[in-house]
């Protein structure tokens, strides 16, 4: 596919000055301030734009500069406030000033009809971006969950991490699109994946994976009947989870006491994190077809890979349920973007007989979350949850771009004009 | 045991198994309408207005034409679906029984996908007379919401007929019958639980009738509930359902708010209390019982020549034998349910010795829900479950006829019935 005209760019170490997390929201009151009067103008510029667009199918260089440079500093002050970036930004949005910082292309001609009913086919990726960055008033998104976690984490240890940071990135990407497409400056349609482009990726280390071996193809008829379909799973797992509390506590106990998870119990549980990611996947359509009842082992598209129990660390299981909190508060944000994406794609299948990739990663993304959230409860492995999106990108980079540095990117100094690069680097 | 002596033994089980069911049909067929019981040939016209007739008439010529329609599409449905669907099965990760399951529920889709335009215009229909007050958008998404409880139901069925089928082979149906029957039993024993939106009646009035009525029955007290239905219809109704202690009879609301009087509902309350005291949720399951057997047997039968029931590409094969089965035989169940109905009629008139309050009843039902007081007698035969509203009158009357005089012979009970309880 086609880079996108407008690209996030990232430099930056994790490192947090605690000092200006800890009054960050307050810090911000300036920028708020400056950004809302901006915006007025900004929102009169876009229907000027909007109309000359119309017109002359091609964005004017004016207002195109003015509405970029402002979508730019609205990027730089949300990631100031997500945490998804250390230094305090300036005031202009100018380019390579920020270490999350977005590039531009110049503009370019446009559909005239996509311009024309831009209002209407905003609608879903508006949702979308609600689901992902409380906008419209929906409180539980994404961002903010990963900004008020990770405030936490950076005011005790001075570092984001990264996990969280990029979540907030993903967030960050996908509201920039959906301003370069809300403001006439491009006609690419957002895209939701979060791997596409990939968010610079951890190693894939985690016991617990997602494997995604899904063509995109989606039967039309198990679509339209997709959520009748799925009432005989979902009460089957209803009743498997009554089981898989009992097994999870006496887990719980046999792993407080000897530091393993005892074999069975194990199995028990696995299959049963297996089925529900199954279901899961089926239901919001990550996943074409009609799973099994028995959570198999490689018997699904899209599955949960498990690796083999290994000790763990008494302390971290006694406190599991304490521990698991935050990544539970995580998990219920990503499952309304699991949900958005579920029911944008049923639209989309049952005209197309496919499934968006963009939709289907970000379910996969929602999914993998989930299952190893659910695998941490569950004492199937004393591994945190991993929520960065590019945990499960792909090991070797895209075509045409040089290759990803695992342990993170070099610093942006503070104070300095960031190096622009896009992502990954 | 040579061949032919085999051949033998299946040809006296058979007979023997036929006899047993003449011999329990003609059990359950029994009834307490006196057998005597001659029904006045009464004009509908006496009871009802040339408006009111022409209205049910064109009211139930649509309905009628439409349900035709739809059982064709129905039928041509799931036989283009038995020959086609079994392609489904590369959408499948979940098995032999798993897959079985989703061939199975994606039949009733199909079904629900070819009924569709008949039910639509169907409401379209009832929502033009004033009948339903639900529009169609609202009760399209209603029954495409409501497929999920089919399709658990498909589910458990399958699931038991794949999960017999893969031990017993084509003889699943000898244990699979009596599975489906205890199931029924059982459904029909927590039926009463699962209604929503119902409460206990809080009129003391009535209730105190309704305990009169158990007693004139020889029944102990029965609860009567109040199902609220008003804001999807204004047609009255009402049911007996559950058996032993989760007996209930249950009220729609817009009988009670909507301009039946006091004798109108206590008609109906015995009737209802005419099911409980004659066993007819008993022999409803006993009928069942019956026609489980050789319906289970023809499917498994059907689906011998395609693999069996084992394999889950049986399944499309197996919803066409059942729906033309059932197509079939709807004569036979729409008889029984019938002869019940009319049995709780004469029951309610018994109990309440109030004739003129049943006639009431019943031409108020024809206003309300526009039945057509004297459809056409193919009709009665295929979709007829109650009388017409014509009979029911007519039982009234003959009934009226035969209250007890002083000093008199003729009692309502007849000389020819078993009587009530």
């Amino acid at each position: 596919m086609a880079e996108s005209p407008i690209r996030l760019t990232l430099h930056d170490d994790l490192v947090r000055s605690r000092l200006t997390v800890f009054f960050r929201l307050l810090l911000a009151i300036p920028h708020l301030v400056w950004i809302s009067m901006w915006g007025t103008a900004a929102y009169l510029a876009v229907i000027v734009n909007w109309f000359a667009t119309l017109f002359v199918a091609k964005s004017p260089d004016g207002l195109h500069r003015f509405l970029g440079a402002y979508l730019r500093y609205s990027i730089h002050v949300r990631a100031y406030l997500l945490l998804a970036a250390n230094p305090y930004p300036a005031f202009l949005g100018q380019p390579g000033t920020y270490p999350v910082d977005l590039e531009i292309d110049p503009p370019e001609r446009q559909n005239r009809w996509k311009v024309g009913f831009r209002a209407i086919l905003l609608l879903p990726a508006f949702m979308l971006l609600a689901i992902l960055s409380s906008v419209g008033g929906f409180r539980m998104g994404l961002a903010p969950v990963s900004a008020f976690l990770g405030w936490f984490a950076a005011l005790f240890t001075g570092r984001a991490p990264r996990g969280l940071r990029d979540a907030a990135v993903y967030s960050l990407r996908y509201s920039a699109e959906f301003g370069g497409y809300m403001f006439v400056l491009t006609d690419r349609y957002p895209g939701a994946s979060p791997t596409d482009p990939p968010i610079p990726s951890v190693a894939q280390d985690h016991p617990i994976v997602l494997s995604v071996e899904d063509d995109l193809r989606r039967s039309r008829l198990l679509v339209f009947f997709r959520f009748a379909l799925v009432v005989p799973h979902l009460v089957w797992l209803q009743l498997w989870s009554i089981l898989a509390l009992l097994a999870g506590v006496a887990n719980w106990f046999a792993t407080l006491a000897t530091g393993r998870s005892p074999a069975p119990l194990r199995r028990f549980l696995s299959a049963f994190l297996r089925y529900s990611i199954h279901v899961y996947a089926f239901f919001w359509l990550t996943a074409n077809p009609f799973p099994g009842f028995v959570g198999k082992p490689g018997s699904y598209p899209v599955d949960v890979e498990i690796a083999p129990g290994e000790r763990q660390n008494r302390w971290r299981t006694g406190f599991r349920f304490l521990l698991a909190l935050p990544a539970l508060l995580v998990a219920g944000a990503l499952n309304y973007l699991l949900t958005i994406a579920g029911l944008f794609g049923w639209f989309v299948a049952l005209f197309t007989g496919g499934m968006p990739k963009g939709l289907r990663d970000a379910g996969a993304y929602a999914l993998r979350y989930t299952a190893q959230t659910y695998g941490y409860l569950y004492l199937l492995t004393d591994r945190y949850p991993h929520a960065s999106p590019g945990l499960d990108a792909p090991p070797g980079p895209p075509a045409g771009l040089p290759p990803t540095p695992t342990a993170g990117v070099e610093p942006a100094p503070e104070g300095s004009p960031a190096r622009s690069e896009p992502v990954p680097p | 045991m040579s061949r032919r002596a085999r051949r033998w033994a299946w040809a006296v089980a058979a007979l023997v198994a036929a006899g047993a069911w003449v011999w329990l049909a003609s059990r359950l067929w029994r009834t307490s309408v006196p057998g005597d019981l001659r029904l006045p040939d009464l004009s509908a016209s006496n009871y009802f207005s040339h408006a009111e007739l022409d209205r049910t008439r064109t009211f139930e010529r649509f309905e009628r034409i439409d349900f035709l329609l739809s059982q064709a599409a129905l039928v041509l449905a799931l036989l283009v679906y038995s020959v086609r669907g079994r392609a489904l099965v590369r959408e499948s990760a979940a098995g032999p029984i798993g897959t079985g399951l989703l061939l199975g529920m994606l039949a009733f889709g199909v079904v629900w996908l070819a009924q569709l335009p008949f039910e639509v215009a169907g409401v379209w229909w009832e929502h033009h007379y004033g009948v339903s007050k639900a529009g169609v958008v609202e009760s399209v998404v209603d029954s495409w919401l409501s497929l999920g409880s089919v399709f658990l139901f498909v589910c458990v069925a399958i699931a038991i007929v794949m999960g017999l089928a893969r031990p017993l082979g084509n003889r699943w149906w000898l244990a699979g019958a009596p599975v489906f029957v205890a199931l029924g039993l059982l459904f029909t024993w927590v039926q009463p639980y699962l209604i929503p939106d119902v409460h206990r009646l809080r009129d003391p009035r009535l209730t105190a009738e309704a305990r009169q009525l158990a007693r004139t029955e020889r029944l102990p007290p029965i609860p009567v509930d109040v199902e609220d239905v008003h804001k999807f219809t204004d047609l009255p109704n009402a049911e007996a359902v559950g058996l032993g202690g989760s007996r209930r009879v249950v009220l729609w609301d817009t009988l009670l708010n909507d301009g039946f009087g006091p004798r109108q509902i206590r008609t109906v309350l015995a009737h209802e209390l005419g099911h409980h005291a004659h066993g007819h949720l008993w022999k409803q399951v006993g009928w069942s019982a019956l026609t489980a057997f050789p319906l289970a047997f023809l499917i498994a039968l059907a689906t011998a020549r395609v693999g069996g029931m084992r394999v889950p590409t049986a399944v499309p094969l197996a919803v066409l034998v059942l729906i033309l089965l059932q197509l079939v035989t709807s004569p036979l169940t729409t008889a029984v349910t019938r002869r019940m109905e009319a049995e709780a009629d004469w029951s309610a008139l018994r109990a309440t010795r109030d004739p003129t309050g049943a006639r009431v009843l019943f031409q108020g039902f024809a206003k309300k829900a526009l039945e057509q007081p004297d459809p056409p007698g193919w009709w009665r035969l295929i979709a007829g479950d109650h009388p017409t509203i014509m009979e029911r009158i007519e039982m009234a009357r003959e009934f009226q006829a035969r209250r007890p005089r002083p000093g008199g012979p003729n009692r309502p009970g007849g000389s020819g019935g078993s009587g009530p309880r």
